[in-house]
């Protein structure tokens, strides 16, 4: 079930790509809308970035943030260099590993409503995390979100493995994922209702997510993760459109549907549990940034450079509303992703 | 690839089946709970009344939890059957126009503002939640072009869940007193519900089935996508209108009674339509039917596994449910 977003009647298709030929060998296609987009959304985040860098409990100028970025010193080095920065860039790099893994996931299901939470990730973090607290299996905190990056891959592998037969049913898969999903749910909110008040406190705040004391120490693992992904997302951005088109018109064009979306999938839950260990199982931006990505550059296919460019722009959006909407309290960025990125979907759906 | 031939039982024979699984659960979650109660007591507390220990537990505990059980079970499964097809989305569950989230958010304002004491007291605000939800989710994906498309439904409906969640989150972030009121009712429970509760929750329920089940027909066609349910003479837009309504008014008196019970009314429909061919004149009956029959299961297993402590109701039907909902999606390709 999908809609196919409609070319505006005014242009017809072929006006509204270029083809490049950089080289005799070579061409390549430009959605020109599309390349318009990326560079407003990458404009975008650059300004979002920078006023939650000098945005917080201490106002630090645009030009006192450059020249501490620049020299590494300075008297806002700590506010600025050791707080702010890293976590910006954590925030940054979770959204649009999720913006991204929404993407490719919500390509190989077909289903808009699907993300890498669907498939059973965000809760396998989220109930391997509880059960590591509950039994005291991990000792450091510092342990956690390799637990939580253990249990996201363990939760969709199983889901994929469950939902495999004579080949992989995008419904039959998010169906199965959902079960899966539902099934972990319940046990941590068991775990919630069971637990002292302070310890379901704890865990609530994790399982919101937020990026409050993060920074380097997250954001290194997490962008080793996205480089070591990039060339299987170049090969991804190819291998989204046929899929679009149905299994049928795919595999008529030569391309391995099974393959071409075990291997979307894995791309996809790989992202998405790296940020989720990252950041705690923040909701909302997989789901939300292809399809707020889709309608903007009004591509028929899930556009996967501008849902990371999106998802980015929610998340650090979001995570500077956490910071200042309610000083001194800190409110968790997965509680106010949606009421940054949802009344924008709101509106686009409801144009006339 | 070989395909096994699967027999489907016909429509009456599954219909009766579900009547029994039924029965049986409600007869269950009479007689069992921390004090057993042998079934020809219960009947004869049911008839006789009388005094005994045993006749006050079964009729002032155990009958308004079974009831409520009962009827937001056959709620639940009824709403997910015609919002799935409303949607024409597998993944569509009765949460989806932002019920389930506007009933929540109903009720932390009414414990954060300590307007309501106890259960009694949520019913009206998770009620009143779950419909302005459901009428701001239809009223923005009815604008723009093609009206309310199944996709911008559930678009609509998933934004505006996420949003009063998130808006939720921000209220429980800051009291911790809320928190640990919202968080009993959140798992979705049928202790401590009273006749009162069902009672309110009795007209809602009549008037919402029978919006329901007067689109069953156009429902089937819906399947066919618009053109075609347009080509067959049905008003695609009113059956969706009018589905949707009486789905919400399902919903929101699901909830309101019974918490935020997931999953239900999103596998239900699946089961009900695998056991039978039939269109949504049968799939809607057997959905309220195994809706009802798993809740109330759920809840009696849940009395069951660690006594004398109980786990809530809402935990139980993904324990029972998850399993059955894998087997059966392993075995036939789904049914969208």
């Amino acid at each position: 079930m999908t809609d196919t977003a409609r070319l505006s009647p005014a242009e017809p298709a072929h006006r509204q790509v270029s083809v490049l030929r950089p080289h005799p060998r070579v061409s390549l296609l430009l959605h020109r809308r599309s390349a318009a987009v990326a560079l407003a959304l990458v404009l975008l985040l650059g300004v979002v970035m920078l006023v939650s860098a000098c945005v917080g409990q201490a106002y630090v100028s645009p030009g006192e943030v450059w020249h501490t970025l620049r020299t590494g010193s300075g008297p806002h080095e700590l506010v600025v260099g050791e707080l702010r920065v890293p976590r910006i860039v954590l925030g940054a790099l979770v959204g649009g590993a999720l913006g991204v893994a929404g993407a490719l996931v919500q390509a190989v299901t077909r289903n808009p409503l699907a993300s890498p939470d669907v498939i059973g990730v965000g809760h396998g973090a989220a109930a391997a995390t509880v059960f590591a607290l509950a039994t005291g299996a991990v000792s450091s905190p510092g342990a956690l979100p390799a637990v939580s990056v253990a249990g996201g891959l363990a939760a969709a592998a199983l889901v994929y493995v469950l939902a495999w037969r004579h080949g992989m049913q995008p419904s039959r898969f998010v169906l199965t994922g959902v079960g899966i999903g539902v099934a972990l749910g319940a046990v941590v909110q068991l775990y919630l209702t069971d637990s002292e008040l302070e310890a379901a406190e704890q865990v609530k705040l994790w399982l919101t997510g937020s990026l409050n004391g993060r920074g380097w120490e997250q954001a290194g693992p997490l962008a080793v993760v996205c480089l070591l992904c990039l060339p299987g997302l170049v090969w991804a951005s190819r291998a989204v459109r046929p899929l679009g088109l149905g299994p049928e018109t795919a595999a008529s064009l030569g391309v391995r549907v099974d393959r071409a979306r075990l291997g979307l999938t894995v791309l996809g839950v790989v992202l998405a549990a790296t940020a989720t260990g990252a950041a705690g199982p923040i909701g909302f931006v997989a789901l939300t940034a292809p399809q707020l990505a889709r309608r903007l550059t009004r591509t028929p296919q899930l556009p996967l450079l501008s849902s990371a460019l999106t998802g980015a722009v929610i998340l650090v959006g979001a995570d500077l509303a956490a910071r200042t909407l309610l000083p001194p309290l800190e409110i968790p960025v997965g509680a106010l992703t949606s009421l940054v990125g949802g009344p924008y979907l709101l509106w686009l759906l409801g144009r006339r | 690839m070989t395909r096994r031939l699967a027999v489907r039982p016909p429509a009456a024979l599954a219909v009766l089946g579900a009547v029994l699984v039924v029965a049986v659960a409600g007869l269950l979650s009479l007689a069992v709970g921390t004090r057993p109660v042998a079934p020809d007591r219960v009947l004869d507390a049911l008839l006789h009344g009388g005094g005994s220990p045993d006749a006050l537990v079964v009729r002032s505990l155990r009958v308004p939890r079974t009831a409520v059980g009962l009827a937001a079970g056959a709620a639940l499964g009824i709403a997910g059957a015609a919002l799935q097809a409303v949607t024409r989305n597998p993944l569509a569950d009765p949460g989806i126009l932002g019920l389930s989230q506007g009933a929540a958010a109903g009720v932390v304002v009414a414990v954060a503002s300590g307007l309501a004491g106890g259960f009694g007291g949520y019913v009206w605000y998770a009620f009143t939640g779950a419909v302005v939800a459901a009428c701001l989710v239809y009223g923005i994906a009815a604008r723009g072009r093609g009206g309310a498309s199944p996709v911008k439904l559930a678009l609509a409906g998933t934004a505006l869940s996420a949003m009063t969640a998130g808006a939720t989150t921000v209220v429980l972030t800051a009291d911790s007193a809320t928190l640990d009121q919202f968080r009993f009712w959140q798992v979705g429970a049928l202790s401590g519900r009273d006749a009162d509760t069902v009672g309110a929750m009795l007209p809602f329920l009549g008037a919402g089935l029978l919006a329901v089940l007067a689109c069953a027909r156009g429902l089937d066609a819906l399947a066919l996508g618009d053109d075609a349910a347009r080509a067959l003479g049905h008003r695609v837009g009113l059956v969706r209108g009018v589905a949707a309504a009486g789905a919400t008014l399902l919903t929101a008196a699901a909830v309101a009674a019974a918490g935020p019970i997931a999953f239900v009314g999103l596998a239900v429909p699946h089961l009900a339509r695998r056991m039978v061919a039939g269109g949504h004149r049968v799939v809607l009956p057997l959905s309220g039917l195994l809706g009802a029959g798993l809740l109330v299961g759920a809840d009696v297993a849940g009395r069951v596994v660690r006594a004398p402590a109980e786990v809530p109701a809402g935990v139980m039907t993904a324990v029972v449910g998850v399993p059955v909902l894998v087997a059966l999606v392993r075995r036939r390709g789904a049914v969208t």
